[in-house]
């Protein structure tokens, strides 16, 4: 490792750090300063005035701001969320570690979905430049992007679910199969190998169809467009031209030396894409019953239940960083020019 | 960026440069867009059709009233209608030699009327009721005496020796089986107002679908303009302001801008929707605050590679005020960048809206709202296509439209792509 690699990474490992503390306290102070008494909002008006103090008091919510805040952040660091406010009242750390599971087995897919279909297309589309192909694959991609994701999700569920009966309409697995279901890492597939649980791999399959496609498909549009435009412009480089002076075959010209450097802003595009996944995840989550961390903060912040939804969103902005910086230190690593 | 390697980069020779290129470097935006001749291959009626699609959508959203056919939010027909179906297709059968014809006459005397258990015919019955009453006098409630039967047969025996003076039933019904029953006849339509279908539906209320995403056209243009260009509002200057002054201010902007940027921006508006609750400005807030980060980052960065230009230094060296050089000089050059950006983020704040009302953080139930339309139709995603399928297309048109408009700005404002 040179040292300016070395350089590049402790600086950005340094720059997540306040990009993570800014979320976290944006979401801590709006949570608390903006109207609405968290207590009164989750049990309701009929609350006695007893009652609610002896319940802030226990939550610690009668200490000064700056004593919550100094609390909120040290829990978060040492990853001790508390309980939830609602529903159970089980340890927040629980419930994530199940939810969490649900949501990468969806984003998983549906960013695979997109990558091969988005820089396929898209490539594609650049080699055919201003044929009609390469028009009808713009028009998909800025229509493709414009149909909101849950209207997507929803078209589907009645075509290929209420219509073709091809399909289960939401959840994640066969009810009926989930009963006997032994899950052990909360990532259904993984666990249906493990197991040896074949029906249930393929229910656990054939729920994943609809939602993972949904998901990778409204993601694809923003991975056509940038796929062709950066692959026009490398079709355009001087390394093509003197590669086509030697004779090298146009398709091989095509996809093995433009579409490979290609891939580094490509790469880029994906950590940016993440942002736009996970908001897609919670549409997608709702849209398909899935039970991932997207339901699960919409309902809790329905509920009000405070520290349920700061413990959500400070997991989501330490995924969301955590992300950011790998595809960064891979950027990096891959394009020496980047390491400043 | 070094100048002498800007310089480097851009120093066109005549014949490498067509002219209408350099020409375009002397106009402004407008005159600009006008004699950017990249419309031709195919381009062109990207523009046209986004535009007239914009057009149209931009008089539905000022004119609702001119348009839909009903009031949003009245209950003006059965519930879960499907599209072009008429309203009660329903028939009052009679004997032939009683003289009734209509319902009000068997509602007037308070008599029996029949019906077949289980089928909508009760629905249909209770529909028609609910319009006689809606049109009586002050006073005067209809309430003829109801009478179920297992069978139609068993019903039109009924009829037949007089035990009921009226039977509900739709024509598919008795299709074949009138014949049989020579003293019997169809006296009229339920309904006395014999309305045409709903072109597009009814939802689970009977509210008019088309009524409803036409004003919600007014809704989503509203949110989607105004929180586009709040965010504009804050956006550009602050992104002048940082890149312009520099030092630590800059840099602790930078950092903020960033971190909103990187974060799920729905996740963001759903926190701040929540908190300030329904109603259709903090709807515009919650939204807005999400698109400061593009507009700040780009300005910043356009006015970052402008102002170690030549012709700033002469300003300042002449002693032109910041502000000046700011708005005058600086400025100028950011507004191709915001006009596509403005309009992608219409595009996208439309999205995010449907978005925050399908999630239940919008506006308020009863808003005549796509995104709220698509979550009530969710529940009936199994027996009612159309609740969800318009409402959706709407949304999509508007979006298409604005992305479209803000992708062919992008290739007459930035030809260099259009070049290669």
């Amino acid at each position: 490792m040179s040292a300016s690699f070395r350089n590049f990474l402790i600086t950005r490992l340094l720059l997540t750090i306040p990009m993570v503390l800014i979320l976290i306290t944006f979401v801590f102070f709006i949570m608390r300063i903006l109207p609405g008494d968290p207590i009164r909002s989750q049990l309701g008006p009929r609350v006695s005035a007893e009652q609610a103090d002896r319940i802030a008091e226990r939550l610690g919510l009668n200490r000064p701001l700056y004593v919550q805040y100094f609390d909120f952040l040290w829990k978060t660091v040492t990853l001790d969320f508390g309980t939830a406010l609602t529903q159970g009242e089980r340890p927040i750390i629980q419930e994530l570690g199940e939810k969490l599971p649900a949501t990468i087995e969806l984003t998983v897919p549906a960013m695979t979905f997109t990558a091969v279909v988005g820089i396929g297309l898209g490539a594609y589309a650049a080699t055919r430049r201003k044929k009609p192909i390469d028009f009808g694959i713009r028009l998909f991609s800025i229509i493709v992007y414009s149909i909101p994701i849950f209207f997507m999700g929803l078209i589907f569920q009645i075509i290929f679910s209420v219509r073709l009966n091809l399909l289960p309409l939401a959840g994640r697995m066969d009810p009926l199969l989930l009963i006997n279901f032994n899950s052990i890492t909360n990532f259904y597939i993984l666990d249906a190998i493990l197991t040896r649980n074949w029906a249930a791999l393929v229910s656990a399959l054939r729920h994943l169809i609809l939602p993972a496609t949904t998901l990778g498909l409204a993601l694809a549009g923003v991975f056509i467009r940038l796929t062709r435009v950066n692959m026009i412009e490398m079709l355009h480089a001087d390394f093509i031209t003197a590669g086509r002076a030697r004779g090298i075959p146009e398709g091989r010209l095509a996809y093995r030396h433009a579409l490979r450097n290609t891939f580094i802003p490509i790469l880029t595009l994906i950590g940016l894409q993440l942002a736009i996944l996970m908001a897609g995840a919670v549409l997608t989550e709702t849209t398909f019953s899935w039970p991932g961390i997207g339901r699960y903060l919409v309902t809790r912040i329905q509920l009000r239940d405070y520290t349920a939804v700061q413990s959500t969103i400070a997991v989501f902005a330490v995924f969301v960083a955590g992300i950011s910086l790998a595809m960064d230190v891979l950027y990096a690593f891959i394009d020496p020019r980047i390491r400043y | 960026m070094s100048k002498t390697q800007s310089d480097f980069e851009f120093s066109p020779s005549a014949e490498t440069v067509p002219d209408w290129m350099l020409e375009l470097d002397q106009v402004g935006i407008v005159r600009r867009m006008l004699m950017a001749r990249k419309w031709y291959g195919g381009d062109w009626w990207f523009v046209v059709f986004s535009a007239l699609l914009l057009l149209f959508v931009i008089i539905v959203g000022f004119f609702p009233q001119w348009f839909a056919p009903h009031d949003p939010r009245a209950e003006v027909g059965p519930s879960l209608l499907a599209p072009g179906e008429p309203p009660s297709s329903y028939v009052l059968v009679t004997t032939v030699d009683s003289g009734v014809t209509s319902l009000r006459q068997i509602a007037d005397s308070s008599n029996y009327i029949g019906y077949q258990v289980a089928t909508p015919s009760s629905q249909a019955l209770r529909d028609a009721l609910d319009e006689l009453n809606a049109t009586a006098e002050e006073g005067v409630r209809y309430q003829p005496r109801p009478k179920r039967f297992e069978t139609l047969e068993e019903g039109l025996d009924a009829l037949q020796a007089g035990e009921v003076d009226g039977f509900v039933a739709s024509p598919q019904e008795l299709e074949g089986v009138m014949e049989n029953y020579p003293a019997l006849e169809v006296a009229s339509g339920l309904r006395e107002a014999a309305e045409s279908g709903f072109v597009l539906g009814t939802n689970q209320i009977g509210q008019d679908i088309l009524s409803r995403i036409i004003w919600g056209t007014r809704i989503a243009l509203i949110v989607g303009l105004s929180s586009a260009l709040f965010a504009l509002v804050i956006g550009v200057p602050l992104g002048l302001i940082s890149a312009y002054v520099g030092g630590s201010l800059d840099r602790v902007l930078t950092l903020i801008m960033d971190s909103l940027y990187a974060f799920p921006g729905l996740i963001l508006a759903i926190s701040i929707a929540a908190v300030l609750g329904a109603g259709i400005t903090n709807i515009i807030i919650a939204i807005a605050v999400l698109y400061i980060p593009t507009y700040f980052r780009i300005v910043r960065g356009q006015v970052l590679s402008v102002k170690e230009e030549l012709y700033i230094e002469a300003a300042q060296s002449l002693g032109a005020k910041s502000r000046t050089i700011l708005w005058r000089y600086i400025f100028p050059n950011v507004i191709p960048s915001v006009v596509i950006i403005f309009s992608v983020n219409v595009a996208d704040a439309i999205l995010t809206e449907a978005g925050l009302s399908f999630l239940g953080f919008g506006l308020p139930p009863d808003t005549p709202d796509w995104g709220i339309d698509l979550a009530r139709g969710q529940d009936y995603v199994r027996r009612a296509w159309w609740l969800i399928t318009f409402p959706g297309l709407m949304v999509t048109m508007v979006t298409l439209a604005f992305s479209m408009l803000g992708e062919s700005l992008s290739e007459i404002l930035n030809p260099r792509l259009s070049e290669l």
